[in-house]
């Protein structure tokens, strides 16, 4: 945590789209503004707010995947702006990992083949299929590594994303609802599990949810509500 | 391994690449299994061909060939052959006989072999490698019956002598010349000089003949071209044998045509399943470009996975085409003993880079389509934008299809034809079903029609009945020109036909050998045949110098082979004014002889027969089959006319293989009477159309295979919209034998609608391609229309009933959850 402490610092963020009403007409829409945010290597940040209140479109600028209307983002003290799609993708090349509200894992492949993928994309050497294997003994699949995802319940998918996620040792995680599709039970067992992971690795968390005892378990907590952001005290 | 070859591995387990590379192999094979075939048919006509005309390529002139010639082809390294011949008489004792002197070069015959005997009483063997030595000369069996010569005798040509040593039973390039009356003669070209006979004004034909590589030949036929002289004419394959060659071209057309149509279909089976390919893995490329894949290596991965799946499918269909060509092969050379060459190896190539061409024009842009997935899409859910249809098309797909019909048609006419006739295809078929499904849509708000409303989905069937429709229209187009062109060929062939051609009957021998054809219950008509000289049009005299076409010229300086008949021959077709009832006089003539000579219907043609002259006005223009084994001639008077000249008869007959005796008996009656053999070429003629016969045949088990593949496609590309409609509608209560019924229903619907549409526009089709492409007679058939409509309705709704029964039996929930 020496070199890099700040993992995310954002300054004066806005996000605009186009949208298009009933009859067609194009209008701007403002989804972000001015948001500021600095997030510490290994915290866990929790940022909360109602349906459509453009919780994704932040977590998904906050990884790169898109670029602000306006404002600066600097991930691992990069700024996002002046990067290429290409050049972001690098960026987040085995530092990032990613856990999504429908999974998202690959249907015609095994959990293990799922889990593999990460390590297969990034110059990862040594005995993959072994730090394959280790990883969804983490989470507690290390039997079923040989089945086709579509066979696992959503739970059991939950838990084969977030092998799939931390096998690589990420710096950072994003999780975006991790427990949206999920069963009360079955989604608090995902989250315990996801906190002992970034507990374990040290990893820095963002995590997007409208689940309020989910993000009460975080270090800090942002509500974003008409496009700007509020910090929560945890004890709130 | 590799991580390319695991993510390929990994990705084969995806239906949709299944898909592609079953397409993609018939693609392969199809074209691999044509392209071998038709190479091997081709170069067994083009060597029958080049026999024919004894090389790869013939100068001839009524001069000496200039010496700069030879050097050319020498410089070139082509093989040469010398050939002069010229008639003279050949004197035995006190007999003489008009002959055919042929002096060949100790190269000849280039192609081929010759065969005779030394015996004459013995069969025919090869003589290959062997020619008359100095001072001897071989000749055709019938110069020893007409001078009554023995074996080993001593003959006089002009100022020499020469042993005659053998009978020469064949010569490769001797052609068929049936009006040869004058027997052959060959003596070696060294021995020419000494014999006196060649003279400047000798009327002489001078040959230089050659063979050589493609390259070779081409090359020396363009420089010769150059410096022909207007008394010089050069013949090549392409104008070697026509009757044979005919048949067999139509059939190479419609196996091009087969194959061609084959590819493009396999291409909409391409489209259709790199669309769902692309539906499918679009998220699979997000989530890979969250987790830090850049744009290039997902390019690189996918055009390399698509590009080493088409290298696979290119080498395997190209295998499996050449097992397949080799298996047609090898079974018809058991059935019809024809000798076919090997197969070249640039089928293989062509149907290598055709998987390759279909793959990067077909799939490509789906797959650009996925770089440009973003990685946003899979927070929010939603699709990317698509690209419109049109820039796709203009810029991919239909580059590439131009291109495969190019490359299999390898003839820019056709390529232009078949493209714009499926462009046209596509948006008649686009724009009628269209309108029809609005219709029924419309008709379906009445309470009586209701039952119609799942034609409401009007976008998802449009497609559905324009790629059903295309799919049908190219099977029913081809069932109808097979059938039409199989038929055409076997009447043309009959079992019948006549193998043998008598000529040099005599007049008076007319009555006994009608005699003895009715003896022997052998049918054949004796035509009388009058040789004459054309030597006026209109009134104005014509000589070989008032034409500048070589062909021309040689029809002036021969005889016409003249008749005169009452009945109008079976194998023409009168053209133009009115063939002879029993007042007219005037002439009949073949068309072809008036354009090259220029003269028409109304000219008066007069003819020197025998030092007499004969005038008369053109009557009747006919157009002849010459293919039709019968007596042809260019010109006939009118019954009884030309019978005061000095005349023969000629006549064809078919004598059946189990009365061999026949022919020896007659012409041991009839000693002048000269029989010429056609079984040969009548065999070859019908085993080459037994060939191209099978080779259609199997070819259109190609396109079958590929239209069901199509079909396949279209349906596997919609599954995953029916999936959810059908869960849909489950959990709304329909019943397992509802949605039977109605997928049943709808698809029965669109398979007879697609049918009707594409049986319509075979009938036009195959009308408008027989009537340009393979001389086909023009017919409507309804019928294909009801045919269309049934194997339509029946084909679609079975395959989508196999497609799609196993949603059926799932449980709604499950369908939801997937």
């Amino acid at each position: 945590m020496s070199e890099i402490e700040t993992v995310i610092a954002v300054s004066h963020l806005q996000k605009q789209v186009l949208a298009a009403d009933a009859n067609n007409n194009q209008a701007t829409l403002s989804i972000l503004s001015d948001i500021n945010l600095s997030i510490s290597c290994g915290t866990s940040v929790a940022i909360t707010g109602a349906s459509g209140s453009g919780k994704s479109t932040l977590l998904g600028l906050l990884a790169g995947l898109d670029l602000p209307s306006a404002g600066n983002i600097a991930l691992f003290g990069q700024a996002l702006t002046t990067l290429s799609e290409d050049q972001r993708a690098a960026l987040r090349l085995g530092k990032v990992g990613f856990v999504f509200q429908s999974f998202h894992l690959l249907e015609h492949l095994t959990a293990l083949e799922n889990v593999l993928l990460p390590l297969e994309l990034g110059n990862n050497s040594g005995d993959l299929t072994q730090r394959a294997l280790t990883a969804l003994e983490q989470v507690g699949l290390a039997a079923r590594a040989q089945q086709l995802v579509t066979k696992l319940s959503g739970g059991e998918q939950q838990r084969v994303a977030l092998a799939r996620a931390f096998v690589t040792q990420p710096k950072l995680l994003f999780a975006d609802e991790p427990t949206g599709n999920l069963d009360r039970h079955t989604g608090q067992e995902v989250a315990a599990l996801l906190f002992r992971l970034q507990h374990d690795y040290q990893t820095t968390l963002v995590l997007v949810t409208h689940d309020e005892s989910l993000a009460a378990q975080c270090d800090v907590w942002y509500r974003l509500a008409d496009g700007r952001l509020q910090q929560q005290e945890p004890s709130a | 391994m590799n991580v390319y070859w695991r993510q390929w591995a990994r990705r084969w387990r995806l239906s949709e690449m299944r898909l592609l590379f079953l397409a993609l192999w018939i693609s392969a094979l199809a074209v691999a299994a044509v392209g071998f075939f038709t190479d091997r048919v081709e170069s067994a006509m083009e060597r029958q061909a080049s026999q024919v005309l004894g090389g790869d390529l013939v100068v001839s002139s009524s001069r000496p060939l200039p010496d700069d010639y030879r050097q050319l082809a020498a410089k070139l390294g082509a093989n040469r052959a010398e050939v002069i011949s010229f008639r003279s008489m050949l004197s035995f004792d006190e007999s003489t006989q008009l002959v055919q002197v042929k002096a060949v070069s100790t190269s000849y015959p280039l192609i081929g072999e010759l065969q005779g005997t030394k015996n004459l009483n013995a069969a025919s063997i090869s003589l290959k490698g062997q020619l008359p030595a100095s001072g001897q000369v071989w000749a055709e069996p019938r110069l020893f019956h007409a001078l009554q010569v023995p074996m080993d005798a001593t003959v006089v040509l002009g100022k020499s002598q020469f042993a005659l040593t053998t009978a020469v039973t064949k010569d490769p390039s001797q052609g068929v010349n049936f009006f040869q009356i004058a027997p052959q003669v060959i003596i070696p070209l060294a021995d020419l000089p000494a014999t006196g006979l060649l003279s400047p004004a000798s009327r002489a034909e001078f040959s230089l003949l050659f063979t050589g590589s493609e390259q070779v030949i081409r090359e020396l036929k363009a420089n010769l071209e150059a410096k022909l002289t207007p008394t010089e004419r050069i013949r090549s394959l392409q104008e070697g044998a026509q009757n044979v060659e005919q048949a067999l071209q139509r059939a190479g057309r419609f196996l091009g045509l087969a194959a061609l149509l084959s590819v493009v279909l396999a291409g909409a089976a391409i489209v259709l399943t790199a669309a769902s390919l692309v539906r499918h893995e679009t998220r699979s490329v997000a989530v890979l470009k969250a987790f830090g894949l850049a744009r290039r290596r997902i390019l690189v991965d996918y055009l390399g996975n698509l590009w080493l799946l088409a290298l696979i499918a290119g080498v395997l269909g190209a295998m499996a085409g050449f097992f397949l060509q080799a298996l047609l092969a090898h079974w018809l050379v058991q059935v019809v003993a024809i000798d076919l060459p090997g197969a070249s190896w640039t089928s293989a190539w062509v149907s290598i880079v055709t998987a390759l061409v279909m793959v990067t024009g077909f799939a490509l842009p789906a797959l650009l389509r996925l770089l440009d997935t973003s990685p946003m899409q899979i927070l929010q859910g939603s699709l990317p934008a698509q690209k419109t249809l049109a820039k796709v098309l203009i810029l991919s797909i239909l580059p590439a299809i131009f291109l495969l019909l190019w490359i299999q048609a390898r003839e820019l006419r056709l390529t232009v034809w078949v493209f714009f006739g499926l462009i046209v295809a596509v948006l008649l078929f686009w724009w009628v079903t269209k309108l029809v499904l609005n219709g029924l849509a419309r008709l379906s708000t009445r309470p009586a029609w209701q039952w119609l409303a799942l034609m409401r989905q009007s976008r998802r069937s449009l497609l559905l009945v324009v790629v059903f429709a295309m799919g049908l229209f190219t099977l029913l187009l081809l069932t109808a020109l097979r059938t039409d062109l199989i038929n055409r060929w076997q009447a043309s062939v009959p079992t019948d036909a006549p193998n043998y051609f008598l000529i040099n009957i005599q007049a008076n021998e007319q009555a006994p050998v009608e005699q003895f054809f009715q003896q022997n219950q052998l049918q054949a008509t004796l035509y009388p045949m009058i040789r004459g000289r054309l030597v006026e049009i209109n009134q104005q005299p014509v000589t070989s110098e008032d034409y500048p076409k070589a062909e021309a010229k040689r029809m002036l300086e021969r005889e016409f082979n003249l008749s005169s008949f009452a009945n109008f021959p079976e194998s023409n077709t009168l053209l133009e004014g009115k063939w002879f009832d029993t007042q007219t006089q005037g002439f009949s003539i073949e068309k072809g002889i008036g354009e090259t000579l220029g003269f028409k219907l109304g000219d008066s043609l007069s003819f020197d027969i025998a030092g007499q002259r004969f005038t008369e006005k053109i009557t009747s223009v006919r157009e002849v089959r010459w293919d039709s084994m019968q007596p042809n001639f260019f010109v006939i008077a009118a019954p009884g006319a030309l019978l005061d000249k000095p005349y023969t008869f000629i006549t064809s007959l078919h004598v059946p293989s189990t009365k061999p005796e026949l022919i020896p008996q007659l012409i041991h009656q009839f000693p002048s009477i000269t029989a010429i053999d056609t079984s040969a070429i009548l065999g070859q003629v019908r085993s080459l159309v037994e060939q191209a016969t099978l080779a259609v045949q199997g070819v259109f088990a190609f396109t079958l295979v590929t239209g069901l593949l199509v079909l396949w496609s279209a349906l596997q590309a919609q599954r995953p919209e029916r999936q959810r409609e059908l869960a849909v509608l489950k959990s709304l209560g329909a019943s397992s034998q509802g949605l039977r019924q109605r997928i049943w229903l709808e698809f029965l619907l669109l398979g007879g609608l697609a049918g009707v549409l594409a049986g319509s526009l075979t009938m036009l089709a195959a009308n408008l391609l027989g009537y340009y492409m393979f001389d086909l007679t023009v017919s409507l058939n309804p019928w294909l229309i009801i045919l269309g409509a049934l194997v339509g309705a029946v084909l679609v709704a079975s395959a989508a009933w196999l497609n799609l029964r196993s949603l059926l039996r799932v449980a709604p929930m499950v369908l939801l959850k997937t």
